[in-house]
């Protein structure tokens, strides 16, 4: 295991001890595990109405476990934490994993260390598709989901195939056309969004709120959607840890070390998008986790994917928890301010932190 | 590492870019934009005539063709626009309004109630923690639709209106009154509401309609209202001419074609932000236009002006104080007219 625990010199003080316990992937995993359920009970038990936390514990184990408890909450309360925070905490866990697995694999793909889940496409996409949705006059709602997520969803997927379609023609240095096909379409597809907003009238502000991203319109119905694509594409994402790590050392090590480029890239590539636009599709766009998750995880485990990966989904859910949880008791501001609020002044901490250079 | 720049970048510099736009919408949407151009009835025939207040249970179908069941009468209710509050109160029914958004300035009993909207975000969770039975939202985008689709899904009746035009804020009232259990209150305050609006049509019919600009705002781009909305029929009932931007969705008009239209009056829908006639006159460009020569910039209370709501008569009366001076206005019409001196500041 390549952790970097075992190239450090071990003097026996406190300090480096600490720092080499948390070096330790499994130390890691039990952590993240930990801070991941923290943040989830913090996550229902807190919100704008106060509700006691006996009561909450009463109503989870009656509607979860099926336990036979003497009610001592009320029908409004309990609609609170089973219908409007589990879901919506669970739908942030979801997005987060999403996010932080997704941004991981670009990261490691374009070998580029400021790649994000949106870098390719996905979000002006995605931004685009829902605006379309919104001028658009329809408004039927199958299942929960209305044109502005099909949209969306389908707006994601197609920048980044038209992206890669592309580069392939361009042909000469994959990743460098790559990123710069998905900066010249991103742009476009920029500029088509800010068109449609112009356009939308009072559809604007609600545009703008799917720019900004959230999760206070999460139900069961849309988490039932979005768990299988977001869960499905992360775990195939993370069986192909070793084709990921292959592909960091370069085309030609990867080649060399068995690895089918051309079509680990292409499978690689289709899975992030599809985490990354199965996540803003319910979300709207959120920044930041997918940028900085892996980063975090990276600076403490090194760049080995298969630790990684997974250690960069529990902390990209629990940041978004978390994140939730401060937007709601701050009166709904946008998610994606409240990353950054928290994850940049933590990331630079680390950063600054690391003795050895860092890596990608 | 090759340090390709990040299409994020970009990316996140649009919504800020647009953020000004956002807020001009935040504030003109109350007045609504697209109505089709219809023939103008008279307001006093409006109301239905069902003088008996129907019972509880009573499904009614609100403004975007939803069936919304109330089984009830609605002890707790929650006003999603400032606009609703005010009918709520002005029917009453305010002793059962137990929440409103925290833009909400009148009447000033609204005011403290507790916050559970923003312009942008509705607080679901709020909503049902304080045993919400009705809520009264706002269509056209006004609310976030997911919001009320949310609401709904968790069993709360919300009624969504939307006036697009004079008829329409008459209609919503009654519609509001059935729903809040108040319907002969509501029915008798839109049938006065009408007939105040039908007299002052009276006066302005036979009158001059000299061309009006109404300034929303000026502060960087000029915006004015659309063609056919909510607005542009207020000014027209007042006795004036609008110019309108030749678009049903877009508030924006351009310098050239302003002066080209020559507006002869000047009505500052942002008196209540400071901007004063002196400002107006100092503005390069503008000093041939017609209403700045002879000084015809006059400020009003965009509020009573463009919200859809139980103060219309008085938004009306301001314009045509505005718009015609020198026309008294009709008898009996509730009074005094707010003054809307640059220095009245609206909350």
């Amino acid at each position: 295991m390549p952790s970097h625990a075992a190239t450090m010199a071990a003097p026996r003080s406190g300090p480096r001890l600490r720092t080499a316990l948390l070096r330790r992937p499994a130390v890691l995993a039990v952590a993240g595990i930990g801070l991941l359920i923290v943040m989830l009970l913090a996550g229902v038990a807190a919100g704008t109405v106060t509700i006691p936390p006996a009561d909450t514990i009463a109503i989870l184990a009656h509607r979860l476990l099926g336990l036979d408890v003497a009610r001592t909450w009320s029908p409004a309360q309990e609609t609170i934490v089973m219908d409007l925070r589990l879901p919506r905490v669970l739908m942030a866990m979801t997005v987060g994993v999403g996010l932080a697995v997704s941004g991981a694999a670009f990261q490691g793909l374009l070998r580029n260390p400021l790649a994000d889940p949106y870098v390719l496409g996905t979000a002006s996409g995605a931004a685009l598709g829902a605006a379309i949705a919104v001028i658009l006059p329809f408004r039927e709602v199958i299942f929960e989901f209305g044109l502005l997520h099909l949209l969306a969803f389908v707006g994601a997927l197609t920048a980044v195939f038209v992206v890669y379609r592309l580069s392939r023609v361009a042909g000469s240095g994959q990743m460098t056309s790559l990123l710069l096909t998905g900066y010249a379409v991103g742009s476009l597809l920029a500029a088509g969004l800010a068109m449609a907003m112009y356009l939308s009238g009072a559809g604007l502000r609600q545009i703008f709120a799917y720019l900004l991203g959230g999760f206070d319109s999460a139900s069961w119905v849309r988490l039932a959607t979005a768990v299988p694509l977001v869960f499905g594409a992360s775990i195939l994402i993370m069986l192909r840890a070793r084709s990921l790590n292959g592909l960091l050392l370069g085309e030609e090590a990867a080649a060399h070390l068995g690895v089918d480029v051309r079509r680990e890239r292409a499978i690689l590539l289709g899975l992030a998008s599809l985490a990354t636009a199965a996540s803003v599709a319910v979300s709207g766009l959120i920044g930041f986790v997918g940028l900085v998750a892996p980063h975090v995880v990276r600076l403490m485990v090194g760049p080995n994917a298969r630790l990684v990966l997974p250690l960069a989904a529990l902390l990209g859910a629990s940041l978004m928890v978390g994140a939730d949880l401060v937007a709601r008791l701050f009166g709904e501001i946008p998610v994606g301010v409240v990353t950054a609020v928290i994850g940049a002044p933590f990331f630079l901490f680390l950063l600054r932190r690391t003795r050895t250079g860092y890596e990608l | 590492m090759a340090a390709v720049p990040s299409p994020r970048a970009r990316a996140r510099s649009l919504p800020a870019l647009l953020l000004p736009l956002l807020i001009l919408v935040g504030c003109a949407v109350g007045s609504g934009t697209p109505a089709p151009t219809a023939p103008v009835p008279t307001f006093a025939a409006t109301p239905a005539p069902t003088a008996v207040a129907a019972a509880f249970p009573v499904t009614l179908t609100d403004d975007e063709g939803t069936a919304v069941t109330i089984p009830s009468k609605p002890q707790k209710i929650v006003s999603l626009t400032p606009a609703s509050t005010e009918i709520l109160f002005a029917i009453g029914a305010g002793p059962s309004v137990v929440a409103t958004t925290n833009f909400d300035d009148y009447p000033p009993e609204a005011v403290p109630l507790p916050d559970v909207a923003t312009y942008t975000s509705v607080d679901a969770e709020k909503i049902v923690g304080l045993g919400t039975d009705l809520v009264i939202a706002g269509g056209n985008n006004f609310n976030p639709p997911a919001s009320i689709t949310k609401l709904r899904s968790l069993g709360i009746p919300v009624l969504v209106t939307y006036a697009k035009d004079v008829a329409g804020v008459l209609a919503d009232i009654s519609l509001v009154g059935k729903a809040a259990g108040q319907s002969a209150a509501a029915d008798e305050l839109a049938t006065s509401m009408g007939a105040q609006f039908d007299a002052i049509r009276a006066v302005t019919s036979t009158a001059t309609h000299p061309k009006v600009f109404y300034e929303l705002d000026a502060t960087s781009k000029i915006y004015t209202t659309t063609d056919a909305s909510f607005l542009q029929e207020m000014i027209q009932i007042a006795g004036g001419d609008p110019i309108t931007t030749g678009s049903t969705t877009n508030s924006e008009i351009a310098l050239e074609k302003l002066i080209a239209a020559n507006p002869e009056v000047i009505v500052l829908g942002d008196a209540a932000y400071g901007v004063t006639a002196a400002q107006v006159k100092a503005r390069p460009g503008w000093n041939t236009i017609q209403a700045v020569q002879t000084g015809s910039i006059v400020g009003v209370n965009d509020i009573i002006v463009s919200r859809p709501g139980p103060r219309l008569v008085l938004g009306l009366l301001d314009l045509l104080r505005a718009i015609h001076p020198e026309i008294a206005p009709p008898a009996g019409l509730p009074s005094p007219v707010p003054a809307a001196s640059p220095a009245a500041s609206t909350p």
